[in-house]
C-alpha cells in the first residue's frame, strides 16, 4: 500500500507571529524577529540574542483546564497543533479518532523542569520534588499533551535529533500515512528557549558571536559568526489524499518524498565534507521520482554555523549544480535568519515551505549581504515565483540529514 | 511517493545487551533462564535522603571487555553512560550478526534506530553539581558533550562509518520498541538493507527522583501482577538487534534469529501518566499490531507484558489483553521480565524484544519472578513457576508510556518456505 500524503492545515507558534497569516505576512515582508532575550538575564554570556514567542496566549487555541498541566512546550506544541487542525477543517470525533495522531520533533524539550527538579534534589533533598513537574520532563510529553486536548488516539510519537528532529518526524509521518498506519498526522516540532541550554550554548560557541564580530543570524553569509537561537513550535497536519478528497478539503501542498542518510562527525558539529547531506538530498529526489533540476527552492538548513552553512552550500551545488550554464539550479533561502535555530525548527519550515507553494512567493535569506558560494539565493526581500517544488532539509550536528520534498498540488488523482 | 517494489520480510540476524543480569546475549538467555535478579542497591549515585534505595543497576561496566565488535582505535571520550551502553549492545550485535567488520558496500545503507531515555542527564547531573559548587566558570561543561539522547546513536553511526538513515525515538517507556517497528519498516520499505535497532537508558538521579515523587517505585524490588506490588524498580542497560531483510539474510546465510512480523501504536489521548482504566489504547496497541503483521489473534503463544508492577498499569494490561484474545486469554502465557531486569525505561521496548526473539529462538518462555501473592483481578497465567520449556511460534512484546503512548511489536519464528507458512502480507 502507498497513498499520496497531501498538507492540510498549517499551525505556527513562531517568534514571527502566531498563525498562518501572521506569520507568513512578516516572513514573506522580509521582517526578523531576532532581538535582544527578554525573558531572562544575558548580560554575563557571551551572547545576549534570541528569536523568542511573545505574546503568545495558549488560551486562546486551548482548553484552559489543560493548559495548567502543561509547561511552555507543551502549550506552543497543543496550540500549534490545535491550530493546525482548525486551519484544515478536519472534525476529530470517534468515527476517526483512531486514525489520527501525532508525531513531534523535539530536540531540547523541557530543559526548564529538569533543572528545576535537580535543583530541588541538590538544594532540598529528592523527598521534596514537586510530584506534578514529573510529567514534564519526558521529551514526549508535548505530543501527550497534544493528544489528550485534541482526543488524538492513533499513532503518537517523537523523535530528538537535534536540528533534524522536525523533519525527522515529518518523514516519519508521511511514511507511516503512506503506508496506512494512520489517516492524519500532526508533523512537526517544538523547543524553547531557557536560561541554562543558553548559556551551555554560548560555552560550547555554538551562538553567535562565536569567534567574534557582531551578533546576528547570518546564513551563507561570508560574516556569519554562529546561530541565534530560537524558538516555537510549528505543525503541518499530513493527510491521506483520498481521505483528505474524500472529506472536500482544501489542499496546501502535497509531499513528494524524503531522504535520510548519516555520515561520521564530530559530536558537536557538522562533518568536513558534503557526503552525508548528498545522500539525503539524492535520497530524497529519487524517492519522489524526480530529477534535481525539478527541485524549484530549498529551504536550506543553514543557521549562520560555520561549517553548516558551507557543507550545505557545497552539496547544493554538487547535487544541483551552480548558477548560470544549462543546469537550472534552485532557489535557496534560510528563513533562519529571521527566525533563528530553534533545533527543531523544521516544522515551521515545512509549513513556511508549504505556503510558498501554495501562495507563489519564496521568503528571503536575511543578512546575506557577501554569499559563500555562487548560488540562487533569495536575498533581502521575497520573491514572487510560481514553483512547483520545494525541498527542506534539516542537517544536524553529529551528522545527520533528513531532506524532504513538497509538490505543488496539482489536482491529477 | 515513488513505490519501492514489494514489501521486504524483516528478519533479526543479530543481537547484543548489556542489563543488570548479563553483559551479553549468551549470558542473558541463561539469566533469563534461572530466573535471575538484577534489582539491588544503587550505587550509581547517592541514594542518600531517598525514599527507596534500589534499582536494576549495571556494575563493572567496561564496553571494551564486553563486545566483540568494539572497532579498533575506539575512544570512550565524550561519550555518555548511555552512548557507551548502546555502543557495546550495537557492536556485540553486529559482530553475533557476522557483519563484523561491516562490509563497505554496505556502509552506505545501513542505519541506526534508537529508542532514548534519560541520554546525558547523569553527566548533566555532575556538571551542574560542579556549576552550583564552583561557579561557571570552574564547571567542567565538556561533560555535557553527548547530553542529547541522540548523541548514542551519533557516536555508533560515526564510529563505525554509517550512513544510513538515523534517528532517535524519545516516547519514554515504549521508545525502544518503536525504534524496532520503524527500524523494520525501514527494512521493509527497502528504504535501508541494514539497521541497528534498539534502546539505551542510564539510572540517573532526576529520573530516579522524579518516580519516586510519583509513589511509582517498589522500595524493595518490583513484584508483577503481585497483590502487594508496589510500584516498579527502575533499571539500566541497552539492548540493540540487527534488522536485515530476509532475502539479504539468506544469501548471505546469516543465522535468523526471528522475524519482525509488524507493529501497532496508539495513544491513550488520556492522561500524562496514568493508563486509561478501559484499556483501550493497549487493547488497540495489541489488535493493530497484529493487523500489521497479518497475525491472527490465536496464533500469539507467548505475550511478553509491560508489566512494569505498579498498581495502574498490571491491571490494565491484563484487562487489554482481555479485551483482545476473550478466552485465550487464559491459556496465553505472560510473563514480565522487568521482574528480572528492572524497567529500564527508554530501553525496554528493546530488551524485551531481544528477549521474545529469544524465546523464540531458544525455545522458552522466561518467568515473572518475585509473584507470590495473585491480584484476584491479574488472574492469566503469568509464568511464576520459573522458565518454561515452550517453544513459541509467535510473541507480542508491549511497551506503554508516559504521554500515553502504547507500542507492540509482533515477533515470529523464521519458518523456511514450504514448512509450516508464516503469512506476512
Amino acid at each position: 500500500m502507498s497513498r499520496r500524503v497531501v498538507v492540510t492545515g498549517i499551525g505556527l507558534v513562531t517568534p514571527l507571529g502566531l498563525g498562518k497569516d501572521s506569520f507568513t505576512e512578516r516572513l514573506m515582508g522580509g521582517e526578523s524577529a531576532i532581538s535582544r532575550i527578554e525573558s531572562f538575564d544575558t548580560s554575563s554570556l557571551s551572547s545576549h540574542l534570541g528569536a523568542e514567542v511573545v505574546d503568545f496566549d495558549p488560551k486562546n487555541y486551548i482548553d484552559s483546564k489543560a493548559i495548567r498541566k502543561m509547561d511552555r512546550i507543551s502549550r506552543m506544541a497543543a496550540a500549534a497543533a490545535a491550530m493546525a487542525v482548525n486551519d484544515s477543517g478536519l472534525k476529530i470525533d470517534d468515527s476517526n479518532r483512531d486514525r489520527v495522531g501525532i508525531i513531534l520533533g523535539v530536540s531540547m524539550g523541557s530543559t526548564d523542569v529538569s533543572l528545576k527538579i535537580i535543583d530541588t534534589i541538590f538544594n532540598e533533598g529528592p523527598t521534596m520534588i514537586n510530584p506534578i513537574l514529573v510529567p514534564n520532563t519526558v521529551m514526549n510529553a508535548p505530543a501527550g499533551h497534544a493528544s489528550i486536548v485534541l482526543g488524538l488516539r492513533g499513532i503518537n510519537s517523537t523523535v530528538n535529533h537535534k536540528e533534524a528532529s522536525a523533519e525527522t518526524a515529518t518523514a516519519y509521518s508521511a511514511g507511516e500515512i503512506a503506508n496506512g498506519r494512520a489517516d492524519a498526522i500532526m508533523a512537526g516540532g517544538a523547543d524553547i528557549i531557557s536560561p541554562f541550554p543558553y548559556e551551555v550554548l554560548t560555552r560550547f560557541r555554538a551562538l553567535s558571536p562565536m569567534g567574534g564580530g557582531s551578533e546576528g543570524a547570518r546564513p551563507f553569509d561570508k560574516g556569519r559568526n554562529g546561530f541565534v537561537y530560537g524558538e516555537g513550535a510549528g505543525i503541518i497536519l499530513l493527510e491521506s489524499l483520498d481521505t483528505a478528497q474524500e472529506r472536500g478539503a482544501e489542499i496546501i501542498a502535497e509531499v513528494l518524498g524524503w531522504g535520510m542518510s548519516a555520515a561520521p562527525s564530530p559530536l558537536s558539529d557538522w562533518p568536513e565534507d558534503t557526503k552525508g547531506p548528498v545522500l539525503a538530498m539524492r535520497r530524497a529526489v529519487e524517492s519522489a521520482n524526480l530529477k534535481p533540476t525539478d527541485i524549484d527552492y530549498i529551504s536550506a538548513s543553514a543557521n549562520g554555523g560555520k561549517r553548516l552553512d558551507r557543507i550545505e552550500a557545497e552539496s547544493i551545488r554538487e547535487v544541483f549544480g551552480g548558477t548560470g550554464g544549462e543546469a537550472k539550479s534552485p532557489l535557496v533561502s534560510s528563513i533562519k535568519g529571521a527566525v533563528g535555530e530553534s533545533l527543531s525548527s523544521g516544522g515551521i519550515r515545512s509549513a513556511a515551505a508549504a505556503i510558498s507553494l501554495k501562495d507563489g512567493m519564496i521568503p528571503p535569506t536575511l543578512n546575506l549581504d557577501d554569499p559563500i558560494a555562487p548560488l540562487s539565493f533569495v536575498v533581502g526581500e521575497k520573491r514572487v515565483e510560481n514553483i512547483s517544488t520545494a525541498m527542506v532539509n534539516g542537517f544536524s550536528s553529529g551528522g545527520t540529514f533528513v531532506s524532504l520534498i513538497f509538490g505543488k498540488f496539482d489536482g491529477s488523482p | 511517493m515513488k513505490k519501492n517494489g514489494d514489501k521486504k520480510r524483516v528478519v533479526i540476524t543479530g543481537l547484543g545487551t548489556v542489563n543488570s543480569v548479563a553483559k551479553g546475549i549468551g549470558e542473558f538467555v541463561s539469566a533469563l533462564k534461572a530466573g535471575a535478579c538484577g534489582i539491588g542497591e544503587i550505587t550509581v549515585f547517592d541514594t542518600e535522603g531517598s525514599r527507596t534505595k534500589t534499582g536494576a543497576e549495571v556494575t563493572d561496566f567496561n564496553p571494551r571487555e564486553i563486545s566483540p565488535g568494539i572497532p579498533a582505535g575506539f575512544s570512550t571520550k565524550r561519550m555518555s553512560r548511555s552512548d557507551l551502553l548502546a555502543m557495546a549492545a550495537a557492536t556485540e550485535a553486529l559482530h553475533d550478526s557476522g557483519l563484523f567488520p561491516l562490509p563497505e558496500s554496505l556502509r552506505e545503507e545501513t542505519g541506526v534506530i534508537i529508542g532514548g531515555g534519560a541520554g546525558g542527564i547523569p553527566e548533566a547531573e555532575r556538571l551542574y553539581r560542579e556549576y552550583l559548587d564552583r561557579g561557571a566558570e570552574r564547571a567542567k561543561f565538556s561533560l555535557l558533550a553527548s547530553l542529547f539522547s541522540a548523541s548514542s546513536a551519533d557516536h555508533i553511526a560515526s564510529k563505525l562509518n554509517l550512513m544510513g538513515p538515523k534517528t532517535t525515538f524519545m516516547t519514554a517507556c515504549s521508545s525502544g520498541a518503536t525504534a524496532v517497528g520503524y527500524g523494520g519498516d525501514l527494512i521493509r520499505d527497502n528504504l535501508a538493507k541494514v539497521i541497528i535497532a534498539g534502546g539505551t537508558e542510564p539510572l540517573s538521579m532526576i529520573t530516579y527522583a522524579g518516580f519516586n515523587a510519583l509513589r511509582s517505585v517498589d522500595p524493595e524490588y518490583c513484584k508483577p501482577f503481585d497483590k502487594n506490588r508496589q510500584g516498579l524498580s527502575l533499571g539500566e542497560g541497552a539492548g540493540m538487534m540487527i534488522l536485515e531483510s530476509l532475502e539479504d539474510a539468506l544469501e548471505r546465510g546469516a543465522r535468523i534469529y526471528g522475524e519482525v512480523l509488524g507493529y501497532g501504536i496508539t495513544c491513550d489521548s488520556h492522561h500524562m501518566t496514568a493508563p486509561d482504566p478501559a484499556a483501550s489504547g493497549a487493547a488497540r496497541s495489541m489488535m493493530e499490531a497484529l493487523k500489521d503483521a497479518g497475525i491472527a489473534s490465536e496464533r500469539v503463544d507467548y505475550i511478553n507484558a509491560h508489566g512494569t508492577a505498579t498498581p495502574a498499569n498490571d491491571v490494565v494490561e491484563t484487562n487489554g489483553i482481555k479485551a483482545v484474545f476473550k478466552e485465550r486469554a487464559y491459556k496465553i502465557p505472560v510473563s514480565s521480565t522487568k521482574s528480572m531486569i528492572g524497567h529500564t525505561l527508554g530501553a525496554a521496548g528493546a530488551l524485551e524484544g531481544l528477549v521474545s526473539v529469544l524465546a523464540i529462538y531458544h525455545g522458552f518462555i522466561p518467568p515473572t519472578i518475585h509473584l507470590t501473592e495473585p491480584d484476584p483481578e491479574c488472574d492469566l497465567d503469568y509464568v511464576t513457576e520459573g522458565a518454561r520449556e515452550k517453544s513459541p511460534d509467535i510473541v507480542l512484546s508491549n511497551s506503554f508510556a508516559f504521554g500515553g503512548n502504547n507500542t507492540t511489536v509482533v515477533f515470529g519464528r523464521y519458518i523456511e518456505k514450504g514448512k509450516r507458512g508464516i503469512v506476512n502480507e
